[in-house]
């Protein structure tokens, strides 16, 4: 034990770990995310051939893709609407049921989006007969894009009060307090004083709620198979997941698939820079004030209407659609359902996702202490940009462009399960790195320095000093990781057709559009829902504790 | 024990010179203490020692071997800084602990130290308490417990009594010495406070811009400062500029104004511009005796002991004065007095070539 720390205390070996793990990072993580982009130069002409010549094809991407961004953003307006007052009363108001209502905000983020897209159609849309949807399930939506925008509202809204409420806890009470004994009414105080200082938090939800809804996969499939009358609705990842499947047979999809992932990747990346740009440089003009309206709104109905509306929302376009499923399934006779495929596709996931926590926390803690501790370093400037990347672009497109990078190259074996792992530890690699390198940066360097000084080894000072300090966000990070894997469909469809990982049974289940298809999936909701909740209280059980 | 010596070391960040060619010698065993304002390279000079920062250029040797590179674990310095560093985790006892443990010392010795030091530091009845459950003082005594038991031979201390109220302050001074001393360990010990300094230190280095401007006992640093920045910093003083008319056996130098003052002997070529510094508490003021030159009183402060007073002289330059409190009835505002000082109390220097308020700014 003592020569091996000594072995890898030695400083060439730190400069060849270090170098190992940015490698890792570049080549294994950013590397094949945007690969995809290099197919427009090395293949222009079959992109020509097979889609800028074809009018048809071109139509239906190019309406794929407006939707996807139509829907996006829409969904996050709604989410800033919405969400602004539910962060506003969980962090500045003391109420009976305030804990509760905490819990309940993060329940859409334990369901797997799979189950959420399946659950939330059944509750809103118009469905088949065969579904026998029970009779209180509201029942209404016929368009498949009001649909697809309700869905991603259910599961963005808890990134965005979450966003919001952790910015707030941060601004100090003491500004608005001071704007209101200078004679600001509370009105006036919160949007004049709170709301400028808010941008940061304004920009971390969108992005979140923007690349979630643009990203979204699973759940925009299983509820589009849900609906009555889909009218052959596509979204640019549902389009990859469908033409990925049926690309074995028709080869010439491969030109149309690069061009949607190449789209997406682009486009999402653009807006990334807009939306910070645009928030953070676009002064409104916030500073006008209007006394005598602004004061009547801030007490009386006004205030009271605006909070129950909050919850109202939260109850009936939130945690309904979230939890329809248990009704759904309670509700309907029960067909036969056979166990055997899904306990293996749910055992295949467990796998997959445990895979990729295990890799996500070996080399992702190293990145995040690089990261963390070379603040004032150009390269480790690169790094924080770029792994936000994987976070912001779509992940069909991201699994089919890691897909082509992979299979293209002949330096590893393109077994099918390693490919969706390599997939897997692209997307959640940065929620490691993000919540690791987040915890190390609030710890006084000082600790470690002393250590060292103490006699130390640089090994020696993390495993004894650092870690202990960290670990709670370490494990954060992994749970994160192996809930998102677990829930993901876009990334394992277009990386691999066939994967049968539990979400992609689920959609095919759904696409069967029999009864006992219906049930049997909604069976297997349930069951996933119940494995990510646990994993989801074991992390709130973890950050609380933190906290204290 | 080792003595410890700085060649020529560098270390700038941008534009900003942390290091600029420092020179230092600390004897074995040896409690010196680097005094220097905000920002003048003190904290930049700790971690080039523990080896926390390389240098850009230049040399650090222990006991005349080169260590500019060696590991930072190896150098057996510990760093005791401004904030302590209790890892919140470990107890008091596990912190103490923590050098041994590293190392693999066996349970008994452990055991032996882990008595002694607690002993030392009087935390024995704490030793299972958390940091968070210390007050200051005995945060800081179980900080130094801990780079005293890490079997260190020399100790850094950053800035170690400035979180702590005056009064601990200023009892923990003599205690932290004098365990420094009885373990026969070599201290750096960084401050800006002068007296901290002046109390504490066998030698007191003045560091400025990343320079060691002087070197020397607290008394030769008080009494035979280097240059006006150091007869400033040290202890507040007064200064006058005029043309050299001799260097001994004492100096003399005219004022503009054409009024001869007094210093001590000097090496200053005759007619070339110099600069007398005073110490405020070596400037006395009188009405009865005769002085260099006078000034009238603009107002008076009580601070206890002293009285602190500010003067205008005839040419509209502010000087100031420390006198004991009892007379304070006899002199008030308005009044205008002599100013004089014992001729070994000045000290002449020749003009900064940047101009004397340049060399008096403290950044």
């Amino acid at each position: 034990m003592d020569s091996l720390i000594k072995a890898i205390s030695r400083k060439r070996f730190r400069t060849g770990w270090t170098a190992f793990i940015i490698a890792f990072f570049l080549f294994f993580v950013i590397l094949p995310t945007v690969y995809i982009l290099s197919y427009a130069f090395t293949n222009w002409g079959s992109i020509e051939q097979y889609v800028l010549n074809d009018p048809a094809m071109l139509d239906l991407i190019i309406d794929a893709i407006l939707a996807s961004f139509q829907i996006a953003a829409i969904v996050t307006v709604i989410d800033i609407l919405v969400g602004l007052p539910m962060a506003w009363m969980l962090v500045r108001k003391q109420f009976r049921g305030k804990a509760l209502l905490d819990t309940l905000i993060d329940m859409p983020l334990a369901v797997p989006t799979a189950a959420l897209g399946f659950s939330s159609a059944i509750f809103f849309a118009v469905t088949p007969e065969s579904l026998a949807a029970p009779a209180f399930a509201l029942n209404m939506v016929t368009s498949p894009f009001l649909l697809i925008v309700l869905l991603h509202v259910v599961f963005s809204y808890p990134y965005m009060v979450r966003s919001l409420s952790a910015i707030l806890v941060q601004i100090d009470q003491t500004y608005e307090t001071a704007g209101r004994t200078l004679g600001a009414s509370a009105l006036s105080a919160a949007r004049t004083i709170t709301l400028p200082l808010f941008r940061a938090g304004l920009v971390t939800g969108i992005i979140l709620c923007f690349a979630r809804s643009l990203s979204e996969t699973g759940g925009t499939m299983i509820a589009l198979a849900t609906m009555a009358n889909s009218g052959g609705f596509a979204t640019g990842p549902t389009l990859i997941g469908d033409w990925k499947h049926d690309l074995g047979i028709n080869p010439d999809l491969a030109a149309p698939l690069a061009f949607v992932s190449i789209l997406l990747i682009v486009l999402s990346l653009i807006l990334l820079v807009v939306i910070k740009l645009v928030i953070m440089k676009v002064h409104l003009p916030m500073g006008r004030i209007w006394p005598r309206p602004e004061k009547l709104f801030s007490r009386g109905w006004f205030p009271k209407t605006k909070d129950g509306l909050a919850v109202f929302f939260l109850v009936v376009f939130v945690l309904i659609p979230s939890f329809f499923i248990f009704t759904y399934v309670g509700s309907v006779e029960s067909s036969s359902f056979d166990w055997g495929p899904f306990a293996e596709s749910l055992m295949f996931s467990f796998l997959v996702a445990g895979v990729v926590t295990v890799i996500d926390i070996a080399l992702g803690v190293p990145l995040a202490l690089y990261i963390a501790k070379n603040r004032t370093g150009k390269l480790s400037e690169v790094l924080d940009v770029l792994v936000n990347v994987p976070l912001i672009v779509p992940t069909a497109a991201l699994g089919y462009s890691l897909g082509v990078f992979w299979t293209g190259q002949n330096i590893i074996p393109t077994y099918d399960v390693l490919l969706i792992i390599l997939a897997h530890v692209a997307f959640t690699y940065p929620l490691v790195v993000r919540n690791v390198a987040g915890a190390v940066e609030e710890v006084d360097p000082a600790f470690e320095e002393t250590a060292r000084t103490l006699g130390a080894k640089p090994v020696q000072a993390f495993r004894r000093v650092l870690y202990p300090i960290i670990k709670s966000s370490i494990l954060a990070g992994a749970i994160m990781a192996f809930t998102r894997s677990l829930g993901e469909t876009g990334a394992t469809q277009a990386v691999v057709a066939s994967a049968q990982t539990a979400p992609v049974y689920i959609v095919n289940l759904i696409k069967l559009q029999t009864s006992s298809g219906y049930y049997t999936a909604g069976l297997a909701c349930i069951v996933l829902i119940i494995v990510s909740f646990m994993f989801m209280l074991a992390l709130r059980y973890i950050t609380n504790r933190r906290a204290h | 024990m080792p003595d410890v010596k700085l060649v020529g070391l560098k270390k700038s960040y941008g534009d900003i010179k942390a290091a600029d060619g420092l020179d230092l010698e600390v004897k074995d065993g040896e409690y010196l203490c680097v005094l220097g304002p905000t920002g003048a390279g003190k904290t930049t000079l700790l971690r080039m020692i523990s080896g926390l920062l390389v240098p850009d250029e230049g040399q650090i040797f222990f006991d005349g071997q080169d260590f500019t590179r060696m590991e930072i674990e190896e150098r057996k310095a510990a760093l005791l800084s401004q904030t302590y560093a209790l890892f919140p985790q470990l107890t008091v006892e596990e912190n103490i602990m923590f050098g041994l443990d590293i190392r693999g010392a066996d349970e008994k010795l452990k055991e032996q130290v882990l008595i002694s030091m607690l002993d030392l530091v009087r935390l024995s009845g704490r030793s299972d308490a958390y940091p968070r459950e210390l007050s200051g003082g005995m945060q800081q005594r179980t900080a130094l417990a801990r780079a005293l038991a890490s079997g260190a031979d020399l100790l850094l201390l950053d800035e170690p009594l400035r979180a702590l109220d005056a009064r601990l302050r200023i009892s923990l001074r003599i205690e932290l010495r004098s365990l420094v001393k009885t373990l026969k360990m070599t201290a750096i010990h960084v401050t800006h406070d002068q007296d901290e300094a002046l109390v504490m230190a066998d030698r007191v280095a003045v560091i400025r811009e990343g320079r060691i401007l002087q070197i020397g006992t607290p008394k030769e640093v008080w009494d035979e400062p280097a240059t006006p920045f150091v007869a400033n910093f040290v202890g507040q003083s007064n200064f006058f500029t005029g043309e050299v008319l001799q260097s001994s056996p004492f100096t003399l130098i005219r004022t503009p104004e054409g009024t001869v003052l007094k210093g001590r002997p000097s090496e200053l070529v005759t007619g070339t511009t110099a600069v007398l510094g005073v110490k405020i508490g070596n400037t006395d003021i009188s009405k009865d005796r005769k002085g260099y030159l006078k000034a009238k009183v603009e107002r008076i402060i009580f601070e206890g002991r002293n009285l602190h007073v500010d003067l205008m002289m005839d040419n509209g330059q502010r000087i100031s004065s420390k006198v004991p409190s009892w007379r304070k009835g006899k002199i008030a505002p308005g009044d205008v007095v002599d100013v004089y000082w014992e001729e070994s109390k000045g000290t002449v220097f020749p003009m900064p070539p940047n101009g004397l308020e340049n060399e008096l700014k403290v950044e």
